[in-house]
């Protein structure tokens, strides 16, 4: 049971009987039903502005503490080219007080302008736009397929559960969630690009009009890597949900009114075990989107964990902070999503809101 | 005055360090290599793979910062010269270029019938805006540092319809070494980044930076039409990833190919490009503080370098050795001097004639300077204790920091440079990178000499006199000059190597893919 979901398991299995009549429960209905619902999502999106903005404070000053870029970037040039030096400083505001610089860097937030690279002499949005979109749309392949995957594979192993199909699954995904994501991704490529089969292609080629999945097949191998790395975590978590909800007293009352056990796992115990599974499918999209620096290297990925990366090495500051920003709002909005989901698959909570 | 043009070749070989850095992951992949290459690609497309970029990644013509914005440069633009394969002048966009007497005034003949991507001419107004962009005193580019202090804008200017001059206010024999740096391509008066033409065998087409720019065969190039039709040239930051697609055929070929997996890449039934570079990791001594005031000491550790063992291990055997002196491609380059070997008891006895039995020193060594420096600092180190010296090793990061040109006793990179501009930034007191803070007025006075004299025979004689007070004097302790190792997909045909550039100076004109 994942400690991410604070309601207890224990709490679930109370409610199940309520959980499998549709209608027992009442759904917000009515005016004081949905100036419930809009209050907590006011309060809900409040917290996440909050937090965005601490975390914004957080990316400034660390940003700022790293030293003067201007130095970094042009190195042994700095005491010779002062035309460069003054661009720079320019770009950066570098004589207003640190607080103003904030505030100037906040309200260019606020209202999309991004600042300009220091290295690309560009605008950040027009340099990062492409991989924003080229990350999101892996993690979101990635979550179409894993999704289903995961949950798939955990009906089956619970299914078997403690019998040999069980075991074997079990010590599958222990492995594969043993394995780190870049060694995974080069014997993926081993085995089915370069060395065994010549199947796929082994990296993404950029069309410099278009993203990478205008060539899909270019995107098999990360999206196969990813779903390998997400996947155990998700099954194994729903897997421990459903088998706890499976040994319940109202599952065995299921069982004892006849119903077959195909429904029973459907019906009475794959929707109880939805909490948790969407809790930890959300931490991990969070963390995919976050930008898996490793999987864009082994597949020359044309998105942000690389930039990142490239952009903290050159010291680009306006880079680093806008790329920073937007992986935590990927964060806040996913677990938002994923709260919203929670309550509204668990009905205690959805009657604790609307009542 | 600051020399930009090895500014960014190092840079370049900072990126080269990361991907060798990549190494360890790349010897796993090798371990799975082993059956043939990968399938053709479609039939008029050539994809390059080329090493590094970044957000960083210009179309600049004059100012290129990582390895994929020099082979664009080489494809979209040409300069009045150009260094052939075997590193000597050849012609380019210039017919001819020939100094006065008193090499201060150059007359340069324009080739006929040459025109930019959008089908203008090119004119020695051309040529004038291209060196004054190049030149320009407040912020020369790369090729035009050492030009922008003594060329004389005043008497500067065109001719007729195909000649121009170009005035300099000091003489300077070498002019042409200048002009024919890729980063000195010609360009029009309308030059527009956005849009940016040249005259090279391909044409713009699109460019994002860090990821991959596109490039169509320009129907009306002077020289060899291009045979492919369309050149692509996509940034990796991992060698490993850029070995993958090469051996799966997404790439056809692919520069600085990491030297461990040059087996890997012949194992797949892909050629490797190899050709002998001028390019040279030094360790430099400042002789002007202790202990390598005292040339006794210098020769001595120089003595104590076993070199072959240095390429052997430092370079993955793929080097040339060194005799303490640079730019070996240079027909002035001092042959005849006998190739100085290990020699540990004559070290020793130097070191004792010196008083400096059981010397230490710190030796200052970065990852930034690339991979090969660390490696051979460590070699350094087992190499000095045969002859009682007591070398310790600090790495300092950044090494390219406050205190680069100060170290005592340290290491740097250098690129491929004929003589007289290596020195000038190297061996002279005004050189911007003179490391080993060599100061040796009859040095300078043979240099300025050559500089000033257009005999080649005669230049080339008083720069071996110059070349035999470094030997004997000098600073550095050059051990060897590595090799450039590229790689080509098997259905490649015509890329051939070139001691100037990776990949023959990047002329993807002649390759075809099948």
């Amino acid at each position: 049971m994942t400690s991410a979901q604070g309601l207890g398991g224990a709490e679930q299995i109370e409610l199940p009987e309520r959980a499998d009549a549709p209608g027992a429960v009442a759904p917000p209905r009515g005016r004081f039903g949905a100036l419930a619902w809009a209050l907590w999502l006011a309060r809900r999106l409040g917290l996440a502005v909050l937090t965005l903005w601490l975390v914004s404070i957080l990316v400034f000053v660390a940003t700022a503490a790293l030293g003067d870029p201007v130095r970094a970037i042009l190195g042994r040039d700095y005491a010779a080219n002062q035309a460069r030096v003054d661009q720079l400083n320019g770009l950066l505001n570098a004589d207003q007080p640190l607080v103003q610089r904030y505030l100037n860097w906040l309200g260019g937030l606020l209202t999309g302008d991004l600042g300009t690279s220091l290295t690309g002499l560009r605008p950040v949005s027009e340099l990062i736009g492409s991989s924003v979109v080229n990350t999101l749309g892996l993690v979101l392949v990635s979550a179409v397929v894993m999704i289903p995957v995961s949950f798939g594979v955990a009906m089956l192993s619970a299914n078997y559960r403690r019998r040999r199909p069980d075991t074997v699954i079990q010590t599958i995904l222990l492995g594969l969630a043993g394995l780190p994501e870049f060694v995974v991704g080069i014997l993926l490529v081993a085995l089915l690009s370069t060395s065994v089969f010549h199947l796929l292609p082994a990296v993404t080629i950029s069309s410099p009009t278009g993203h990478p999945w205008d060539q899909p097949r270019a995107m098999v191998l990360p999206v196969l890597t990813l779903v390998l790395a997400v996947s155990p975590y998700v099954a194994r978590i729903v897997r421990a949900t459903l088998l706890e909800v499976l040994d319940s007293d109202y599952v065995e009352l299921a069982r004892l009114k006849g119903i077959p056990e195909g429904v029973v796992m459907r019906k009475h115990a794959l929707l109880n075990a939805i909490v948790p599974g969407i809790q930890v499918i959300a931490l991990q999209l969070a963390y995919l989107a976050g930008g898996i620096v490793v999987v864009e290297s082994v597949f020359n990925y044309p998105g942000i964990g690389k930039q990142l990366v490239d952009a903290v090495n050159a010291h680009d500051v306006p880079l680093v902070q806008a790329l920073s920003m937007i992986i935590a709002a990927v964060y806040v909005v996913v677990n938002l999503v994923a709260d919203l989901l929670s309550i509204l698959f668990t009905p205690r909570a959805r009657t604790a809101i609307s009542s | 005055m600051t020399d930009r043009a090895s500014f960014s070749r190092r840079q370049l070989f900072q990126l080269g360090g990361l991907t060798a850095s990549a190494i360890g992951a790349s010897q796993l992949l090798a371990a799975c290599g082993g059956s043939d290459g990968g399938s053709g690609s479609a039939g008029g497309v050539l994809i390059h793979g080329a090493t590094g970029g970044s957000t960083k990644d210009t179309l600049d013509p004059h100012s290129p910062v990582t390895a994929p914005d020099i082979a664009r440069c080489c494809n979209l633009y040409e300069p009045l010269l150009f260094w052939d394969e075997n590193y000597q002048i050849a012609p380019a966009l210039a017919e001819s270029i020939e100094p006065s007497a008193d090499a201060k005034t150059w007359t340069v003949k324009l080739r006929q019938g040459v025109t930019f991507h959008n089908g203008k001419s090119v004119t020695p107004e051309d040529v004038l805006f291209s060196i004054k962009r190049v030149a320009d005193p407040k912020a020369p580019t790369s090729a035009g540092v050492a030009l922008a202090p003594i060329i004389d804008f005043d008497g500067t200017k065109k001719v007729d319809a195909s000649t121009l001059t170009i005035a300099l206010k000091t003489p300077y024999a070498v002019l042409d070494y200048l002009l024919a740096e890729y980063t000195f391509g010609i360009i029009p008066t309308d030059f527009d980044i956005k849009k940016p033409v040249g005259t090279g065998p391909f044409s713009y087409q699109s460019f994002t930076p860090g990821k991959s720019s596109t490039f169509a065969k320009y129907a009306d190039y002077w020289g060899d039409v291009a045979k492919i039709d369309q050149l692509q040239i996509q940034d990796f930051s991992d060698a490993n990833a850029q070995i993958n697609a090469l051996q799966a055929g997404q790439v056809q070929t692919v520069d600085n190919l990491p030297y461990n997996l040059i087996d890997s890449v012949k194992g797949q039934g892909g050629q490797v490009l190899e050709t002998q570079s001028g390019a040279w990791v030094p360790f430099t001594m400042r002789v002007d503080q202790k202990p390598f005031s005292d040339n006794r000491v210098r020769q001595a550790m120089r003595l104590i370098v076993d070199r072959q063992q240095m390429i052997d291990q430092a370079l993955s055997g793929k080097g040339t050795l060194g005799n303490d002196l640079y730019a070996p491609f240079d027909d002035a380059y001092a042959k005849e001097l006998p190739q100085r070997e290990q020699d540990v008891e004559q070290a020793r006895s130097l070191l004792k004639s010196a008083g400096a039995e059981g010397l230490q020193v710190q030796l200052f060594t970065g990852d930034d300077i690339g991979s090969v420096a660390p490696s051979a600092a460590a070699l350094f180190k087992q190499q000095a204790k045969q002859a009682g010296v007591d070398v310790r090793v600090v790495k300092k990061n950044p090494f390219y920091g406050d205190d680069y040109l100060k170290y005592t006793f340290a290491q740097d990179f250098w690129n491929t440079r004929n003589y007289i501009p290596q020195a000038a930034v190297c061996a002279l007191k005004s050189g911007t990178y003179n490391e080993t803070h060599f100061d040796n007025a009859k040095f300078a006075g043979l240099i300025s000499s050559a500089q000033a004299q257009t005999d080649d025979a005669k230049r080339n004689s008083l720069l071996q006199d110059a070349q035999k007070i470094e030997y004997d004097e000098g600073g550095y302790i050059i051990w060897g000059f590595r090799r450039q190792v590229d790689a080509v997909a098997a259905n490649v045909k015509g890329v051939s190597t070139s001691k100037y550039l990776p990949l023959g100076s990047y002329r993807f004109n002649k390759a075809t893919v099948s």
